[in-house]
Parts: C-alpha cells; sequence; structure tokens
C-alpha cells in the first residue's frame, strides 16, 4: 500500500529518530502479543504429536519424545472425518452465501430507508441474539422436526442463515456510509435496488469480507446446534466428530487436538484470502465526487 | 462397454436384492452411546441378531457427555426410536415425568419375565409400583491395583478385607519417587461415595456429616503425596484411564466398567502390567465387600411404533442370556447368578488371581444416587460443594455444613 | 427530528410513503421470513414458556403458573425474610440467580472494555502500512478459528500450577502458585483470560473493516488544520468508528452475558458456584433437571438485562446521529 500524501507529511514532520523508536516499540508490542496469542498452539501442535497419555503427563514437555506423525493418519481412518468435512463445508458455504445476501438486503433497509416500525423491529431482532439459544432450543426443535427437517443438513442451513447477527453487522456498517451518497443517487434517478447494487455493496466490500468470515468460521465451528440437530452419522459435522473422540471410559486428546488442527486450515484459508478487503476498503472513495 | 453395461446391471441387480432383504428384516432402533467402540454394544447387537435373524438391530449413537441433552430434546420432539439406553438415575427420573417411558408391567406380567437375578436393583427404576425401565448393567465400584509395583516394593497385595485406614496406610507405603499409592479421580463418587456402602446412608438424606471421615483419608492422602492432587487433575483433565495405566498408580478405586478397558488396554499394548481387583475397603462396623453402584438401563420409547419388538429385545438384553453376553466382554452385567460370574471371570484377560475372581460378588451394592424428588437439584449442591472442599476452598466441616443447609433449603 | 417523526406518523401515509414502506420491506424480506420463522417463533415461544411449568414432554404437560416461575428463582420470599433481618446481600451471596448474574455482570464488565481496548488498539497498529501485517491479522484472529474443546483443553494446561502462565507470573516476582482453574478468585480470571484471548482478533477484524470507511480526505484536512495525531485520533477516527462501536460494545455485551462454552468446559461453573454464569445455570436447569419454564424465566432476566442496555445505547447513538 502506498502512504497518502498526508501520512507522508507526517513523516517529514516527525523527528526520524522517534519514528524509528516508535516503530521500533510497535513491532515488540506486536511480537509480544503475537507470541501470548501463538503459545497455546504450540501446545496443540505438541499434543498432537504425542500418545494420549504422554498429553497429560506432568510435567509438561514441549517437545514430544517421539513424534508420532501417524496420528494424523489415524483421524481419518478412526472416524469419518472426510464426510464431516464434506457436510461442515456444505452447510458452511450455503449458510454464508444466503447470509450475506439477505443480511445485506434487509441491513440497507434498516439503515438508509424509512419506514413504519423500523426501530421496533430493529429491536426486536437484536432482542433474539440476548436469548440465550438453550431457551429456545426445544420449541425450536420441535418445529424443525415437525417441518421434516430434523437430521439433515438443510436444519442447520434455515437455522444459521438468517440470523440477527449479519443483519445488525451490515446496518452498522452501512450506517457509515455518507447519506448524502444515497440521496445524490436518488436525485439522479437509481431506484433503491439500483443504489444497494451500484453504491452500497462496493463500498462494503470490506464489511462483506468481515461477514463472510464470520459467518463461515461460526457455522464451521458450531458445537451444539449439529449436536442436536444431526444424528447420523453421514450428517455430522466436524465439531461433532471431534467429540468423537472423548468417550466416557476414554479419552483420545492427542486425536482431538491433531482434528482441530486440521480442521483450522480451510477456515485460515477463507480469512487470509478475504483480507485483502481489509487493505484495499473505500479508502479514499467518500465524499469527492 | 459391453462388459460395463452388465456389469452396471449386476451391480443394480444385487443392490436391489441387498434392499429387499434389509426390508424384509424388521428394524429396530436403539439410542445409545459410544455406540462404535463400545465391546458389550458390539457382543450384544451380535449376538441379539443371531438368535433373531429377522430383526436388524440398529444402533443411534450420542455423544456420551451430552446424552441427556441431546436424547432428552429428541424425545420431546417426538422421536419414534424405539429403544432408549438410560445412562444416569436423572435420565429415567426425567424421561419417566415427561411421559417419554412406555410401562413395562404389562409385558413384564405377561411373560412372567423373572426378575430375581436384579436382586431388588429394578425397583430404581420403578415410579409408584409401575417398572418403566429395566437394568442390564450394574456397575459397582472396585480397587484396581498395579500387581507389578506391588511386585517391585515387596508388599503384598491388597485384600478383600481391608478397613479404609488400613488402605491409607497401604497407600503411604506404596508411594515412593515417582509412584503415587493411590489414584481418585475428580468425581464425588471415587472419594466420598464410600459412606453409603454401610446400607444406611445415602446421598440424598439431607445429611451429609457421613461424609467427612472420607474428605478428611482423601485430604490426608493429599497432605502425604500419596495421590496426585484434586486441584491439578481438575485443571489438566487427566483421565483416570490413563491416569492407571501409565503405570505409576498402585491403587485406583474405580468403577467395574474399568475392568474391559483395561483388558483392552492390555490387548492393544496401551499398557503391559499385571493388574487385579478387591473389593473396596470398607469402614469399621461395615461388612467387608460392601460397595455401591449404578445401574444402566434400557426403556421402551412410548413414542415407538412397534413396541413389542421392543419389548423382545429388552426382555432378551435383561435376562440371564443378555447377561451372559455382557459379562462376555467383561462388563458387569444387572442380572446376578452364579453362571454370569463365572462368565466374568473367564473373561480372556480377566486377572486369574482368587482374590480377583472373589472380587467379583460384593456383599452389598448401595445406589451411587438413590431415585429421589429433586436428585438433580442434590446433585448439583453436593457436587459444588464437593469441588470447594477438594480445592480446599472450605473446610471438610464447613463444605459439608454448606451441603446440609442448601439441600435442606431445596425442601423448605 | 424526533417530533417530526411524530408527527408524521399520525397521519395517514401518503402513497409516496407507503411506497417506500413496500420497497423497505422487499429488501426485509428474504431475511425476515426465515429470521421470523426459525428465531422469532421459538423465541417467542420461549417468551410464554417462562409463565408455564413444563417438563418438555406433550404439550398438554404444560401448567400455567404465572409468574410463580419467577418467583422461584428469585427466591422471592426467602430474600424478602432475610431483607427483612438486615442481610441486605443474601440474593448475591446465597441464591443461585443472584450468584450467576454477579459472576456474569463481573465477567462482562471486566472483559468488555478489556476486549474492546486490545481489538481497537490491534486494529489501529495493523490498519497502518506495518510490515507483516497480513501475517499479524491472521495470528491474531487464529484463536477464534480454532475449535473451543482443543483450546479450552489447552488453556487449562497454560493455568495449571506449574504452568507456562503462573511460571511467568513469578517471573515478575508475584507468589502466585495455584492452579487458576481450581481456586475461587482466579477461576473467573481464567475464564476473562480466554475470552479476551479468543475475542480480541474477532473484534479487531471487525475494527479493521470499519477503519476502511474513515474517508482518508478527513485526515489529511485535520492534518492541514495542524491537528497532531492523538487530535486526529480523538476527533476523526473515533467518532467515525462510533456505528461500528455501538455494534461491538452490543454484540460483546450479548456474547459476555451469554457466556457458556468456556464455562463448560474449563471449570464446570466450579470450584463450587465461583463461575457459575447465567447460561450454565440455565443449561442446568433445562437439561438436567428438565425444568423448561424455570430456564425460560432465567432467561428473561438475561433479556431483559440486555435489552435495557441495548436501548439505552441504541438511544445515544440516535442522539449522535441527529447532532
Amino acid at each position: 500500500m502506498s502512504q497518502t500524501a498526508a501520512t507522508k507529511n507526517q513523516i517529514r514532520q516527525d523527528n526520524p529518530v522517534l519514528q524509528m523508536i516508535g516503530k521500533g516499540l510497535l513491532y515488540i508490542v506486536l511480537i509480544a502479543v503475537a507470541l501470548f496469542t501463538l503459545i497455546p498452539f504450540v501446545w496443540m501442535i505438541s499434543s498432537s504429536l504425542k500418545l494420549d497419555r504422554e498429553v497429560f503427563a506432568y510435567p509438561m514437555k514441549w517437545i514430544p519424545e517421539t513424534f508420532h506423525w501417524e496420528n494424523y493418519v489415524l483421524i481419518w481412518q478412526k472416524v469419518p472425518m472426510l464426510t464431516y468435512f464434506k457436510n461442515t463445508a456444505f452447510i458452511a458455504i450455503v449458510v454464508t452465501c444466503l447470509q450475506t445476501l439477505t443480511s445485506s438486503f434487509a441491513a440497507y433497509a434498516f439503515a438508509k430507508l424509512n419506514f413504519k416500525g423500523r426501530d421496533t423491529l430493529f429491536l426486536c431482532y437484536i432482542a433474539t441474539i440476548a436469548v440465550p439459544w438453550q431457551a429456545y432450543m426445544l420449541p425450536q426443535f420441535i418445529m424443525m422436526r415437525s417441518m421434516g427437517l430434523y437430521d439433515t443438513l438443510w436444519a442447520m442451513v434455515v437455522l444459521q442463515a438468517f440470523s440477527a447477527f449479519g443483519v445488525f453487522l451490515m446496518r452498522q456498517f452501512y450506517q457509515g456510509v455518507p447519506t448524502e451518497l444515497c440521496e445524490a443517487a436518488r436525485i439522479d434517478g437509481l431506484s433503491e435496488y439500483g443504489i444497494w447494487a451500484r453504491i452500497m455493496l462496493p463500498l462494503s466490500k470490506a464489511a462483506i469480507a468481515t461477514l463472510v468470515i464470520f459467518t463461515f468460521v461460526g457455522t464451521w465451528n458450531d458445537y451444539m446446534g449439529p449436536m442436536i440437530y444431526l444424528t447420523r452419522d453421514v450428517n455430522k459435522t466436524i465439531q461433532v466428530g471431534l467429540r468423537r473422540f472423548i468417550q466416557e471410559n476414554s479419552s483420545d486428546y492427542h486425536l482431538i487436538m491433531a482434528a482441530s488442527l486440521v480442521s483450522l486450515l480451510p477456515v485460515s484459508i477463507v480469512f487470509l484470502c478475504l483480507q485483502k478487503y481489509f487493505i484495499e476498503g473505500i479508502a479514499t472513495s467518500g465524499l469527492k465526487g | 462397454m459391453k462388459k460395463m453395461l452388465t456389469l452396471a446391471l449386476a451391480l443394480v441387480l444385487a443392490l436391489a436384492m441387498v434392499g429387499a432383504c434389509a426390508e424384509d428384516k424388521q428394524v429396530l432402533t436403539v439410542v445409545t452411546w459410544d455406540a462404535t467402540t463400545t465391546p458389550y454394544l458390539l457382543a450384544q447387537e451380535a449376538a441379539f441378531e443371531e438368535k433373531y435373524p429377522d430383526i436388524d438391530l440398529q444402533y443411534i449413537d450420542v455423544a456420551s457427555q451430552d446424552y441427556a441433552i441431546k436424547v432428552g430434546t429428541m424425545l420431546s420432539g417426538g422421536d419414534t426410536s424405539d429403544v432408549v439406553m438410560i445412562k444416569e438415575a436423572r435420565d429415567i427420573i426425567n424421561w419417566q415425568a415427561a411421559g417419554y417411558a412406555a410401562p413395562l408391567s404389562d409385558y413384564m406380567a405377561a411373560d412372567a419375565f423373572d426378575v430375581s437375578g436384579y436382586v431388588g436393583t429394578e425397583v430404581n427404576y420403578a415410579v409408584d409400583g409401575v417398572q418403566y425401565a429395566l437394568p442390564f448393567r450394574s456397575d459397582f465400584w472396585v480397587l484396581f491395583y498395579n500387581k507389578d509395583l506391588f511386585d517391585a516394593a515387596g508388599v503384598a497385595y491388597p485384600t478383600n478385607d481391608m478397613t479404609w485406614d488400613e488402605y491409607a496406610e497401604l497407600a503411604k507405603t506404596m508411594t515412593s519417587d515417582g509412584v503415587y499409592g493411590t489414584h481418585y479421580h475428580t468425581w464425588l463418587s471415587a472419594v466420598a461415595n464410600w459412606a453409603v456402602c454401610d446400607g444406611v446412608n445415602t446421598l440424598a438424606d439431607r445429611e451429609y456429616s457421613d461424609l467427612a471421615y472420607f474428605y478428611n483419608l482423601y485430604q490426608d492422602l493429599e497432605d502425604a503425596g500419596a495421590c496426585m492432587a484434586y486441584s491439578e487433575l481438575k485443571a489438566s483433565g487427566l483421565h483416570y484411564s490413563a491416569a492407571f495405566a501409565n503405570g505409576n498408580v498402585a491403587m485406583m478405586p474405580m468403577g467395574y466398567w474399568y475392568v474391559s478397558t483395561l483388558i483392552g488396554y492390555n490387548k492393544e499394548g496401551t499398557c503391559n502390567f499385571n493388574w487385579g481387583i478387591t473389593a473396596v475397603p470398607h469402614a469399621e462396623g461395615v461388612a467387608a465387600g460392601s460397595s455401591f453402584g449404578n445401574l444402566t438401563g434400557v426403556m421402551i420409547n412410548e413414542k415407538s411404533a412397534n413396541k413389542d419388538l421392543a419389548w423382545k429385545y429388552v426382555s432378551w438384553l435383561c435376562s440371564e442370556e443378555g447377561a451372559l453376553t455382557t459379562a462376555s466382554t467383561g462388563s458387569r452385567p444387572a442380572w446376578v447368578s452364579e453362571a454370569v460370574a463365572a462368565q466374568m471371570a473367564s473373561v480372556e484377560g480377566f486377572p486369574t488371581d482368587e482374590a480377583s475372581t472373589g472380587a467379583l460378588i460384593p456383599s452389598y451394592v448401595g445406589m451411587e444416587w438413590p431415585v429421589v424428588d429433586k436428585l438433580s437439584e442434590i446433585q448439583t449442591i453436593v457436587n459444588e460443594e464437593h469441588s470447594l472442599i477438594m480445592t480446599r476452598e472450605l473446610d471438610v466441616e464447613e463444605g459439608i455444613e454448606e451441603m446440609n443447609e442448601r439441600v435442606a433449603e431445596l425442601f423448605e | 427530528m424526533v417530533q417530526t417523526a411524530s408527527k408524521k406518523a399520525k397521519r395517514p401515509m401518503s402513497r409516496l410513503e407507503r411506497k417506500n414502506t413496500l420497497i423497505a420491506y422487499s429488501f426485509l424480506a428474504p431475511n425476515f421470513l426465515g429470521f421470523a420463522i426459525f428465531t422469532l417463533v421459538p423465541v417467542v415461544c420461549s417468551v410464554l414458556l417462562s409463565f408455564v411449568e413444563w417438563n418438555g414432554g406433550a404439550i398438554s404437560n404444560m401448567k400455567w403458573v404465572g409468574l410463580q416461575n419467577y418467583a422461584s428463582i428469585f427466591k422471592i420470599d426467602k430474600v424478602a425474610e432475610k431483607l427483612m433481618q438486615g442481610d441486605f446481600f443474601y440474593f448475591f451471596e446465597r441464591v443461585d440467580l443472584g450468584i450467576a448474574l454477579k459472576n456474569t455482570i463481573f465477567y462482562t464488565v471486566v472483559t468488555v472494555p478489556l476486549t474492546l481496548i486490545c481489538a481497537v488498539a490491534l486494529a489501529i497498529a495493523l490498519n497502518k502500512a506495518v510490515k507483516g501485517a497480513v501475517g499479524f491479522r491472521a495470528v491474531f484472529f487464529f484463536p477464534y478459528v480454532a475449535s473451543m474443546v482443543a483450546i479450552c483443553v489447552c488453556w487449562n494446561f497454560m493455568l495449571m500450577k506449574d504452568g507456562p502462565v503462573n511460571q511467568l507470573i513469578q517471573a515478575f516476582g508475584i507468589p502466585f502458585n495455584k492452579s487458576w482453574t481450581a481456586d475461587s478468585t482466579m477461576a473467573i480470571w481464567a475464564i476473562i483470560l480466554v475470552s479476551v484471548w479468543r475475542n480480541m482478533g474477532y473484534y479487531m477484524v471487525i475494527y479493521l473493516a470499519a477503519l476502511q470507511g474513515v474517508p482518508r480526505e478527513l485526515y489529511e484536512a485535520a492534518t492541514v488544520d495542524g491537528a497532531n495525531k492523538w487530535q486526529q485520533f480523538a476527533n476523526i477516527t473515533i467518532p467515525q468508528l462510533r456505528p461500528t462501536t455501538f455494534f461491538a460494545s452490543i454484540m460483546m455485551i450479548i456474547s459476555c452475558f451469554k457466556i457458556f462454552d468456556v464455562v463448560a468446559i474449563m471449570t464446570e461453573g466450579g470450584p463450587g458456584r465461583a463461575t457459575k454464569m447465567l447460561v450454565y445455570y440455565i443449561y442446568d436447569v433445562a437439561f438436567m433437571q428438565n425444568k423448561y419454564g424455570l430456564a425460560s424465566a432465567i432467561s428473561m432476566v438475561l433479556l431483559t438485562i440486555v435489552l435495557i442496555i441495548t436501548v439505552i445505547q441504541f438511544r445515544s447513538e440516535k442522539k449522535f446521529a441527529n447532532d
């Protein structure tokens, strides 16, 4: 990214030595925080290469005595991990698409249109986020079952695709877009749909990227929902599958670590692919034009 | 190309025939946990299908740690699975109250079903004199010990007739560098449930002072370094199966179910030392061989469309015949008889010494948790105070005082 | 502004307004339909459930009990009796709901600002052209991506008596030598620590996205006016991030009030009731005791608190937007 004129200006004004010290400090802090973030993962990697009874051996060893790479093979053999991956990917992709589309649509109405009952409806959305799932799970389950959705992947899709969260997130981002832009477009004769498609969407790339990441990660890592709604092995997701390594009379924490590290990969790829939008964004657009 | 077509056709035909066969069979669905790895479930399925070739037994596998919530939800939604296994005492209390369990008394009367082998334990599954479930497993607690460690230390093995004080002495004797004399899992049942072995006390009698002796005994052992500290175990989440299998623990009181786990470990080579079992120690004035345990049972789903078929399975599983199958995998069936005990002792990998076989027949088995009103609330309270005593946030006396007070409040 | 709105509401809708309302509804429909069926209806059911006694069985088992569920979770009689005796803290010291509320509120009050500050700081640091920003962002987001079971098991180990965290603390001369999760005072801090660790990257991403929306021109103009960096931060960045902060703080407050996973896996509410949180309590009442009416009543307490906070924030946001 090229620095804008303003920041260049700033650098010229500031003392270069101070600049250097500031940068150095920034890096030291960033690296320290990064270490704090990563240490548990190091432990996970190390545990994933141990035998089960070594995982909890005390005092802890960071480097396993012998590296049990076969754990990464075992997880595919002990449980149908591939099926779990496919199911999870299916749910995550469909949910993400639906969620992004419908919530950016609805959020536009909440942020930029005036209509009766807007605030009440919006509060309704937020209120449902505040009710813990455990409280309404049973009525929801009874309803879903009567619709014939129990033990189908579609149950997870419809449960997660219309969450209030996405609408809320997108609404807040749209609020940041100057209303003058919409007004100008309306005067130019663009319909509301046109404004949404031609102005809002392109301006909210970063927000959409955020929503995609969050929805994808959220669906990917959801445990309680699939645990309740999916029963047959062919329908289970990774998070449910992971718990199969914890059984009543034994637990294979080394395999859990290995499997959760593997399940981390797809989500990380999604994140890495999308994060470029945090740099490009709408940066210098805005009111000038 | 032609070959391919013929092959495809043959395949379709074969599939159709398999499909037709499957359709001929009656399908019986049983909700359970860890279905793919639990030896007794696999053995029961095989034996049952061998006896009834026209029935296809299908397990619905539910994660064990979320069994109550998932199965409760399924049943509330009107699930039509035929048979549901009961994991804990509160499951049958909750499910019977909600009307999910079909009464079995009529079936039992019609078949003149024999319950003598349960030695009275089946009353835990009866409500107002009506039987809603039958037990097929009854695990009581025994003392596991590592023979190799005792041999190495030149100390005599524990016996079937030991008091708790003698056991504590033994644990301290066996403790040395890197070896723990005994191991307590973090559960209340592993530490203080022993109070119910006297046949008088229960964990729901609203009076918990009888637990004090066992908490003091534990704290004494922990202070002496004869067992791993509770707070470390809790934080690390170390599983008891791994703790004993590591080979540096001389003794461990644990449920009988661990026998089949250990036999499996020996076969796989996860651990390769010799081990044995004895009866758990007893308090002064309580008969040797007294223990406590819990039941695992089956109920027929009220919403099942084939209850008669379900009863066929339930009555087989809970009978002596089913018990022998269960026992053949190293698990302890609810039905006790000499034949069953012999079967248990003859399981490959079961220790052959006399004391171990002698431990198979306890003199008394109390219930870990009795089936009473507000059981779940009581459990929550007692377990919360248990954790405070174990982390020494509270003195033993204070903790027990809290238990008494809070449980009493429940019934105000 | 507010006045004109209320005036508008009083007279019948003009055709233009009606058309606008229709357009608005067409935007809302795809999401709202799914939302209404799969979330709103069950939520409304659970509101109703809080007034009945129900053990999950047939609907005919339900018994209307009015406010009795509320009376029993608040232990009204006992609390009133103790109040008369001058024991003002009985509710928060002895009653399950009071303890759960106290723990949850404490947890929320500490976690929300901590996470927010960390998230904003990281986002601002990484919004600049820092070398390796891509890598850093990914690293900070990582904790959010990892599976909860693995994470909690892992942190339990990190926070053990002789674990790495205690070693670090001792290196700074603080003589703490206990497992965090086995200590009544530290257990809740363990949960706070894991929550901040896990969520700071999440909110960092939201702020990163929001920072993209701040028009550069504003900074340029400020620089021309001679504003220093701190002034720019206080007068441009913070106000411009306002909608995002509104979102982030509400979401965080709600998710803190709903904390469950970490508690369930790391401490199970213990030791004692030291980390018993509202949703963990709800879970216990609903699924262990099979008292769905009671569980719904507790949820309503949670809902009420969160709604009050949200409405206050909503008001101040509107006020700000109108200023």
